[in-house]
């Protein structure tokens, strides 16, 4: 090569290596520039706010505590299973035990596999030894009885329904009406018993020869 | 020997409905029994019992009555006949009533006493067995 040629190269090589000292310094300088403004012009976001939720639930909560889906199960003293489910329970301040229930449904299964399941719009749990179920209570029993009745009281700890008026029955012995009924656990024979007192009037359709 | 007298109306309508009325009914699951107590009264179309107790026997599938048992004096009506007895089995779909014990059938003046009666509810008839004797009221009382 000429050294004219060679005096050139020699210029556009010094030329370049200047251009990339150059380079090495600037171009850092920007980056770090372009990252700084990606923090100086973020929104400043208050992880407070942004976490929405309603106030409403929360202050009808203060004022009237309540239970949601609240569950009670246990055995009675008589070896029976009794689970009381609900929509909602509100606690009576000041006490134990005691609750006002919406919407409950209770099912008592005997030792020897009698099972009652009860239904009522409201109801009250007294110091969690009793439930007064009312509004209309439906009581079905796995011999075949549909039970209705206005309202009824059963014991948490051991076997005992009440009904506190009339009761309207149907089942294997036909349509019945009484003053009153009471299941509790037969002492003598064992398995649970089923009185209705107080005028008992019962109305029973033959099958009719025909049939069977 | 055996005496077969007229009792109650003729045809009885055997699907008509039992209406029990009583003070108590207490139903015993683990025993499978049912026993009314208390001035138990059982009629059907124009039959009238009247028992202090009565038992139910359910049918075998347990779908209904087969029997009630009536003890401790029954007393029964059908028509202008009367009946009493110590003990009653009215079959509810035989649409038979089996008396027994100090059976005492009383028409108009004359009433026959013997220890059992077999009262058919259908074609209105009573058999009376066992020691039948008639006792009949003479002159006006």
């Amino acid at each position: 090569m000429s050294a004219a040629s060679r005096s050139t190269g020699a210029k556009t090589v010094e030329r370049y290596s200047r251009f990339v000292a150059w380079a090495k310094v600037i171009l850092p300088l920007a980056a770090l520039a372009l990252l700084s403004t990606l923090f100086l012009l973020a929104k400043p976001n208050d992880p407070e706010k942004s976490i929405p939720y309603a106030r409403v639930d929360i202050e009808d909560r203060i004022r009237e505590p309540r239970v949601t889906a609240p569950l009670y199960a246990g055995v009675t003293s008589d070896g029976a299973s009794l689970s009381v489910r609900a929509i909602s329970a509100t606690p009576e301040p000041g006490s134990e035990g005691t609750a006002d229930v919406d919407r409950l449904s209770a099912t008592i299964e005997t030792a020897e596999g009698q099972r009652f399941e009860l239904e009522a719009p409201s109801g009250r749990v007294q110091d969690s030894v009793t439930a007064l179920l009312d509004g209309g209570v439906t009581v079905r029993t796995s011999d075949g009885y549909r039970m209705e009745t206005e309202a009824i009281e059963s014991a948490l700890n051991k076997t005992y329904l009440a009904t506190r008026d009339t009761v309207r029955a149907e089942g294997p012995l036909g349509r019945l009406t009484a003053g009153r009924m009471e299941v509790t656990t037969d002492a003598a024979g064992g398995g649970t018993l089923m009185v209705f007192n107080e005028g008992v009037r019962l109305i029973y359709l033959p099958q009719g020869d025909e049939e069977n | 020997q055996g005496t077969t007298i007229a009792f109650g109306t003729m045809e009885r309508d055997a699907d008509a409905p039992v209406e029990i009325v009583s003070d108590e009914l207490s139903i015993n699951d683990a025993s499978d029994t049912a026993v009314f107590s208390g001035n138990v009264v059982i009629a059907q179309n124009d039959m009238r019992l009247a028992a202090p107790r009565v038992e139910v026997i359910y049918l075998a599938d347990r779908s209904g009555i087969d029997r009630l048992i009536a003890t401790g004096g029954v007393t029964m009506v059908s028509g202008d006949e009367a009946a009493e007895a110590d003990r009653a089995d009215y079959s509810v779909e035989a649409g038979t009533v089996l008396l027994t014990g100090n059976v005492l059938m009383t028409q108009g003046r004359s009433s026959l006493v013997s220890e059992r009666a077999t009262i058919n509810l259908d074609d209105g008839t009573a058999q009376m067995d066992g020691r039948v004797r008639t006792i009949l009221q003479t002159g006006e009382n």
